[in-house]
């Protein structure tokens, strides 16, 4: 009988980390403010990388470009704009925002990597 | 009547325990996958700098107007011209100042000419607009469709609550007059002793009688030239900037955006209540028609 007790207790435990965590991750996750611009969604990257197009495809700057990028951390500029063009192709952006990606991908790769 | 298994309720409480600890506090959910209303503050300020960019490029203020609605800004138009501010103060490019305030202006000109109803917070907003936006994605991320009228679903993630979207609705007629010049409404000479001598105060409105900051005025002069801001010193207005002139030199000012040109600007001699002489100033008020 006492070893069926504790393999109750050992359940019980099991049990309530399950709901605590379910509770935690869930019901009532953690609230972040102040984070940075590498935590965004992958859509709200994407949305950033085509404003970063628009405003290249006026100012053909690749360092000002570059330098708009680099918010998302270490990544080189041309890997972000390329997951942005990946995203934009994915999920059927319109041909013109895909075109404007894709001059910033080629700029970003043409362009010699030295922030301003 | 059997005795409740306390030790077994026990066990349960403490795994609950152990596992909000563990959710909460050793390994959080949520710090991926956020909305732009989650950045820092300095963060944010790239968004807007980057969506002012895009509109500068584009011209397609419903695009804009969306995306700085994702940043959750209670007052949008406050936060673009407070950063035009920051950005003014801390001598950051001129280009993307002007940006920056260009974006407010255009949003406070559709804001005034379109009576917005501001809706409850809800979970779409509905653009009329000719322009072309990226097709909705299929995981359920924010959308920004093409067709002439859209609904727009900017956040969709389980964890994000609706922002508080108001709906908008643009037609030909409600363009802002972008590029307008401005016209010189007032020119006044100012003898008030308490100001410092040969004071220039310049105001520059909107059409809406509203001040914009980050406006470039150019004041000459025989043998010289100064531009200078709108902004700069915000307790006295947005739309606020001052020069100070030297006694009998003739001055001319005219705002870079175009404007009237106000020429033969001399300091006034004033006379104070004691009766000494002092030199006096001028305010000029810029309005946008």
């Amino acid at each position: 009988m006492k070893s069926y007790r504790w393999v109750f207790i050992l359940l019980a435990l099991l049990a309530g980390t399950g709901l605590g965590l379910a509770y935690g991750w869930y019901v009532d996750p953690v609230d972040f403010f102040d984070l940075p611009p590498d935590s965004l969604r992958a859509d709200y990257k994407a949305d950033y990388v085509l404003m970063t197009a628009e405003a290249y495809r006026l100012e053909q700057d690749p360092g000002l470009a570059a330098r708009r990028l680099a918010v998302f951390g270490s990544r080189s500029p041309s890997s972000i704009a390329a997951n942005g063009l990946e995203y934009a192709r994915a999920n059927e952006y319109a041909d013109s925002d895909i075109a404007l990606i894709q001059e910033l991908v080629t700029a970003m790769q043409a362009w010699s990597g030295i922030l301003p | 009547m059997r005795r409740l298994p306390w030790v077994i309720v026990l066990a349960l409480f403490a795994g609950i325990g152990v596992g909000l600890v563990y959710a909460w506090m050793i390994a959080p959910l949520g710090n991926s996958n956020t909305d732009p209303s989650r950045l820092r503050a300095d963060f944010k300020d790239q968004y807007r700098s980057a969506i002012a960019a895009a509109y500068a490029a584009t011209g397609n203020l419903p695009r804009a107007r969306v995306r700085i609605a994702l940043l959750g800004d209670p007052d949008p138009l406050a936060a673009l011209n407070a950063q035009a501010q920051r950005m003014l103060a801390n001598g950051e490019m001129p280009q993307q100042i002007d940006q920056v305030a260009a974006l407010a202006r255009a949003l406070e000109g559709e804001t005034a000419a379109t009576s917005l109803p501001v809706t409850e917070p809800a979970d779409s907003i509905v653009v009329v607009s000719t322009a072309t936006f990226p097709q909705p994605p299929s995981d359920g991320g924010f959308d920004l469709t093409e067709t002439a009228v859209a609904p727009l679903t900017p956040f969709l993630g389980e964890t994000q609550a609706p922002a508080a979207s108001p709906t908008l609705r643009l037609t030909q007629t409600l363009a802002p007059t972008r590029g307008a010049p401005f016209t010189l409404v007032a020119q006044d000479e100012v003898c008030d002793a308490n100001l410092p001598d040969g004071l220039l105060q310049i105001i520059v409105l909107n059409s809406n009688r509203r001040q914009i900051p980050g406006m470039e005025i150019n004041v000459t002069w025989e043998g010289g030239e100064e531009p200078f801001f709108t902004g700069l010193k915000p307790e006295l207005g947005n739309g606020y900037a001052d020069f100070l002139m030297a006694p009998n030199i003739s001055y001319t000012v005219q705002l870079a955006a175009g404007s009237e040109i106000a020429s033969g600007l001399v300091a006034p001699t004033c006379q104070a209540e004691n009766g000494e002489p002092y030199f006096g100033g001028f305010k000029l008020t810029f309005q946008q028609p």
